[in-house]
C-alpha cells in the first residue's frame, strides 16, 4: 500500500506519471481513441452575452441585446432573449443559444401542461426558477449542461422575484443581478442604484437605469450589440418592449491612442 | 392498463413522472438501493449498494482530478486522511493503538479522531487512508458480520469478517478506494489480526502498523516486542510506539487512542495526549516507567556543550 | 460501469465545481447548540449575493450548515429534508440527531466517486438532552465534536476556536481548572466575534451573519429570547426551543 497520506483517496493511475510530478490540471489526460469516437465534446458555440435584470417598486426589469455571436463574429443580429413563460415570468438567457432554445421548448411543454390541468394553479417565478434550477443540476450531474447563464424574473401575489441559475445549477437571487461581462461592469451600477431603494425606485428610473446600463455595456463589451429589448413584468403581466436602439458617441475616442485611428 | 401501452403512452400519470425524471429527476436510485424502502424500514442486506459514477469517458481520471493530490493544492475536494495505526498480537489478546490526526492537504482538519471502528464487541477496525472508506465500509463489514451470526448461530471468525472486507474493496479496485485496516478480535482460534487494505492484499500476521508514521512505529515496536508480554507492558508498547511516530512523523500526532482485545472481547484503554506524553508520560498507568517518553529526561543537563566527563 | 450506464456520455473539459465561499460553525453546549453561517455567496471575486443562507433547520432539534458547492449544498439539504420527511411519516416522530448524523454519511458516500463538494455541520440537540455538533467531510466520514469551523474561514476560525472552547494553550488558574462547557451568552458573543474577524480579514466572508440557536427542553435560553434581533421558530413553547439570530456584517 502507499503510505503516503496525500495520495490516499484517490484512484492511483500507475502507468501515466507514476511519481506524480507534475501539477494535475496541467498534465495531460491518459488518451483513449476509442471515447474519442463517443464523446460530443461541447462547448457553447452560438452565443449571447449578458443579461441584465433588477426589481423596482412595481415589479421587475430585464434587459438583454439582440445579438447572438459565432465565435467573434457577430452571427444573428436579430434574436430575441427574452422569453415570457406563463403569466406573470420572463426569463433571459445568455450562453449558448441552442440550449437556450432547448429550454424554451420544455417550459413551453411545461406551462402547456400546467394549463391542460385546468386546476386553477399555474406556474409563477419561483416555481419557474425552480423547476429550471433542477433541469440544470441534473444536466450538469449528467456532465451534459445546458451552457447558460440564466435569469428568471417575475411579479406574482404582490411579491418581486428575480433568480439567477446556471450551467452548473448554482442558484441566488438579489435586488439587482447580471450575467455575464454585465456582472463586472453593470454590476457596480445597479447595486448602487437598486440595492436597498428597490421599493421606491420607479419603472421610469429602472428603464433609464437599465438604458444607462447596456450602453455602458456596449462600450466595452465587444461581443455586444447596440440594439436589446427589455422585458417588464409587474401586476399588470409580462410586457416585453420592441426593440431598442442604443445611441453612442464615439467622438471621445478621436484623441485616445488604442481606440480611433492611430497617427502615431 | 395494459404495460406495454403505459410505457410509450404520453399522457399517463407514469409519463408525467417518465418525463421528469429524465429532466430534473433523481440522478440515480441511489437511497433505494442502500435503504431498502422509502419509508427507510430499511432492507439493510440487500447486497452491496451501488454508487453514482459520473459520466465521462473515464471516472477514474475525474476523481482523481478533483480530490485532493500532494503535487496540486488547489485542488478542493480535501477527503480527511487517518494516519498511524498498529496493532500486534501476543499472548494476552491484541493490542491496537492509533494515533487521532486527521489531515486534508496539509491542514490538521481534526485531532479527536476515532481510528479505532468498533466494528462489534469482538472485532476491531483501525483506520488509515481515506477516513470515509474506512467508516463506511468496516460500519457495513459490522452490518454482514451481525447478519452473520444470526444466520450461522455463532460469531464470524476474525479470518472470515476480514476475507469479506478484502474481497469486498477488491472489487472496487482501481477505483480511488483507499483503506489500510487491520482487522482485530478473539475467535475460536484465539487472538487474530488480519491486514486488509484497498489493493486486495489480506495477510494474516503477529504484527502491523500501517499509515506514513508506520516506519517510526515499526521501530519501537521491533525492539519491544515478545510473545510473552506481559498485558502492562504490551500496552505500555503500543502507547510508546504511538508516541514516536505522532513525535517525528508530521502527519501523525494529537492524542493516542489504545485498546486491547481479549478473550471476553475489546476494551477501552485510554486516551494520552501525545505532547503530554512527550513532556510528564501517560501517568500513573500499569507498564510505564513514569516520567516523559521525550529524550531530555534521559540527556538532562548532558549535552555536547556539557558533555559529561568520561577521561 | 459494467452496466453501460456511462456509456453515452460526453464532456472533456467540463468542470461541474464551483467554490461559492462563505464560512460556517457550530458550538456545542451542555444543554444547547449554536449553528451559524454567513450568508454571502460569492464566484471568484464577485459577490453573486448578499444574502443566501447556508443554515437551515432539519427538525425540531436538528439543524444542518452546508458550505461549498452551493448547487450541491442546496441540493443536498433538499434530499436530507425528504428523506428526513419520510421518516416522519413512517415512524411518526422525528429523526433523531445521531440517527440524521448516520443518514448524512450514507448520503455523501453513495457520492463517493462524484461527491458533493459540500463541508456539512449537524447541530442540535440529542435524544438524551445534550447539545451536539457532528462535522462531515465531503465524502462522509463524519465525527461528534463540541466545536467545528468549517469552509473558506475555516484556517481562521478552528485557531481561535481551539483557543476559546478548548482552551488550547491556556493555563487555567493554580487549584482551578477549564470549565467542560460555557453558558450560551458567552459561545454566542465568541460566534459572533470569530465572524466579524473572518470578515476581516477574508474576501469571501461578510454580508450577513445568521445564527440558530437550539436550547434542550425545559432548559433556560439564558437570556437570548428578550436579545436584540432574535426571532423564535420553536415549533412547541414546551419542547425543544429554537432561535435565529441575524446580525449584519461588513459588505466590503
Amino acid at each position: 500500500m502507499d503510505h503516503f497520506p496525500t495520495n490516499w483517496g484517490r484512484p492511483r493511475n500507475d502507468a501515466f506519471d507514476p511519481y506524480a510530478t507534475y501539477p494535475l490540471h496541467q498534465r495531460a489526460t491518459a488518451k483513449d481513441t476509442f471515447a474519442e469516437g463517443v464523446q460530443h465534446t461541447q462547448q457553447p458555440i452560438v452565443t449571447g452575452t449578458s443579461v441584465i435584470g433588477i426589481m423596482f417598486k412595481d415589479g421587475v426589469m430585464l434587459a438583454a441585446d439582440n445579438l447572438a455571436s459565432y465565435g467573434s463574429l457577430a452571427r444573428f443580429k436579430d434574436i430575441q432573449r427574452l422569453h415570457p413563460v406563463g403569466s406573470s415570468t420572463v426569463l433571459g438567457a445568455s450562453g449558448d443559444m441552442s440550449d437556450f432554445q432547448a429550454l424554451q421548448a420544455i417550459l413551453d411543454d411545461l406551462t402547456t401542461d400546467e394549463f391542460t390541468y385546468q386546476d386553477g394553479h399555474d406556474l409563477g417565478p419561483a416555481e419557474v426558477h425552480e423547476y429550471l434550477s433542477r433541469v440544470m443540476y441534473a444536466r450538469r450531474s449528467k456532465m451534459d449542461p445546458l451552457w447558460n447563464s440564466l435569469l428568471v424574473g417575475g411579479f406574482r401575489d404582490g411579491k418581486r422575484f428575480l433568480g439567477y441559475v446556471d450551467l452548473l445549477g448554482t442558484t441566488y437571487s438579489a435586488p439587482s443581478i447580471a450575467t455575464g461581462y454585465g456582472a463586472y461592469i453593470a454590476i457596480p451600477l445597479l447595486r448602487a442604484a437598486v440595492d436597498g431603494k428597490e421599493d421606491t425606485l420607479t419603472e421610469d428610473a429602472a428603464r433609464a437605469l437599465l438604458h444607462e446600463c447596456m450602453r455602458v455595456l456596449f462600450y466595452r463589451d465587444a461581443r455586444s450589440l447596440d440594439k436589446y429589448q427589455l422585458a417588464t413584468v409587474t401586476a399588470d403581466g409580462v410586457r416585453i418592449s420592441d426593440q431598442i436602439p442604443i445611441e453612442t458617441e464615439w467622438r471621445f475616442a478621436e484623441g485616445i491612442r488604442g481606440y480611433g485611428a492611430q497617427t502615431q | 392498463m395494459n404495460s406495454f401501452l403505459t410505457r410509450y403512452s404520453s399522457t399517463t400519470p407514469e409519463a408525467d413522472i417518465r418525463k421528469a425524471k429524465e429532466l430534473y429527476g433523481e440522478d440515480d436510485d441511489v437511497s433505494e438501493m442502500i435503504w431498502g424502502s422509502a419509508g427507510g424500514f430499511g432492507n439493510l442486506a440487500k447486497g452491496v449498494p451501488t454508487f453514482k459514477v459520473p459520466a465521462v469517458p473515464d471516472p477514474t481520471s475525474f476523481l482523481r482530478m478533483h480530490t485532493d493530490d500532494h503535487a496540486d493544492p488547489s485542488c478542493r475536494i480535501k477527503i480527511k486522511h487517518g494516519t498511524t495505526t498498529l496493532a500486534f498480537r501476543y499472548q494476552g489478546g491484541v493490542i491496537v493503538a492509533v494515533d487521532s490526526r486527521a489531515t486534508a492537504g496539509s491542514y490538521v482538519a481534526s485531532g479527536t479522531v476515532k481510528k479505532v471502528i468498533e466494528i462489534n464487541p469482538y472485532l476491531l477496525g483501525t483506520m488509515a487512508g481515506g477516513a470515509a472508506d474506512c467508516q463506511y465500509w468496516e460500519t457495513y463489514l459490522g452490518m454482514q458480520c451481525r447478519l452473520h451470526e444470526l444466520r450461522n448461530r455463532e460469531r464470524i471468525s476474525v479470518a472470515a469478517a476480514s476475507k469479506y472486507l478484502s474481497n469486498l474493496v477488491y472489487s472496487y479496485k482501481g477505483m480511488g478506494l483507499s483503506m489500510g485496516t487491520m482487522i482485530c478480535g478473539w475467535d475460536k482460534t484465539g487472538p487474530a489480526i488480519f491486514y486488509v487494505d484497498s489493493d486486495g492484499t489480506r495477510l494474516r500476521g503477529d504484527l502491523f502498523s500501517v499509515g506514513s508514521g508506520s516506519t517510526f512505529a515499526y521501530g519501537v515496536l521491533d525492539q519491544g516486542y515478545r510473545w510473552d508480554l506481559t498485558d502492562e507492558e504490551a500496552q505500555e508498547l503500543g502507547r510508546r510506539s504511538i508516541y514516536a511516530a505522532g513525535h517525528r512523523d508530521a502527519f501523525s500526532g494529537n492524542t493516542v487512542n489504545l485498546y486491547h482485545v481479549k478473550q471476553d472481547g475489546w476494551q477501552f484503554i485510554g486516551n494520552y495526549d501525545i505532547s503530554e506524553l512527550h513532556y510528564n508520560g501517560p501517568g500513573n498507568v500499569p507498564g510505564a516507567p513514569g516520567g516523559g517518553y521525550g529524550y531530555d529526561v534521559r540527556v538532562a543537563g548532558r549535552s555536547s556543550a556539557n558533555a559529561p566527563e568520561d577521561q | 460501469m459494467p452496466d453501460g450506464s456511462f456509456a453515452h456520455s460526453q464532456q472533456r473539459s467540463f468542470n461541474p465545481y464551483t467554490d461559492n465561499g462563505g464560512t460556517i460553525l457550530a458550538i456545542a453546549g451542555a444543554d444547547f447548540t449554536v449553528i451559524a453561517g454567513d450568508t454571502r455567496q460569492s464566484e471568484g471575486y464577485s459577490i453573486q449575493t448578499r444574502y443566501a443562507p447556508k443554515v437551515f433547520r432539519l427538525t425540531d432539534r436538528a439543524v444542518l450548515a452546508v458550505n461549498g458547492f452551493a448547487a450541491d449544498g442546496n441540493m443536498f439539504v433538499k434530499k436530507v429534508k425528504q428523506r428526513l420527511e419520510w421518516y416522519r411519516h413512517a415512524h411518526a416522530k422525528d429523526m433523531p440527531l445521531r440517527a440524521i448524523a448516520r443518514l448524512i454519511q450514507t448520503m455523501l458516500y453513495a457520492q463517493r466517486f462524484f461527491p458533493y463538494y459540500v463541508y456539512n455541520i449537524l447541530g442540535g440537540i440529542e435524544e438524551d438532552g445534550t447539545g451536539a455538533v457532528y462535522s462531515f467531510d465531503p465524502v462522509g466520514s463524519y465525527e461528534r465534536e463540541a466545536c467545528r469551523a468549517a469552509g473558506a474561514a475555516q484556517s481562521l476560525v478552528q485557531p481561535f476556536l481551539d483557543n476559546q472552547i478548548y482552551f488550547k494553550n491556556q493555563t487555567a488558574a493554580p487549584g482551578q481548572s477549564h470549565p467542560t462547557h460555557l453558558p450560551l451568552p458567552d459561545v454566542l458573543a465568541i460566534v459572533i466575534d470569530s465572524f466579524t474577524s473572518a470578515t476581516e480579514r477574508h474576501i469571501e466572508v461578510g454580508d450577513g451573519l445568521e445564527i440558530y440557536v437550539v436550547v434542550a427542553k425545559g432548559r433556560s435560553p439564558q437570556g437570548l429570547d428578550t436579545m436584540r434581533g432574535v426571532q423564535e421558530m420553536s415549533a412547541r413553547p414546551d419542547g425543544d426551543r429554537m432561535f435565529v439570530i441575524r446580525r449584519d456584517l461588513k459588505k466590503d
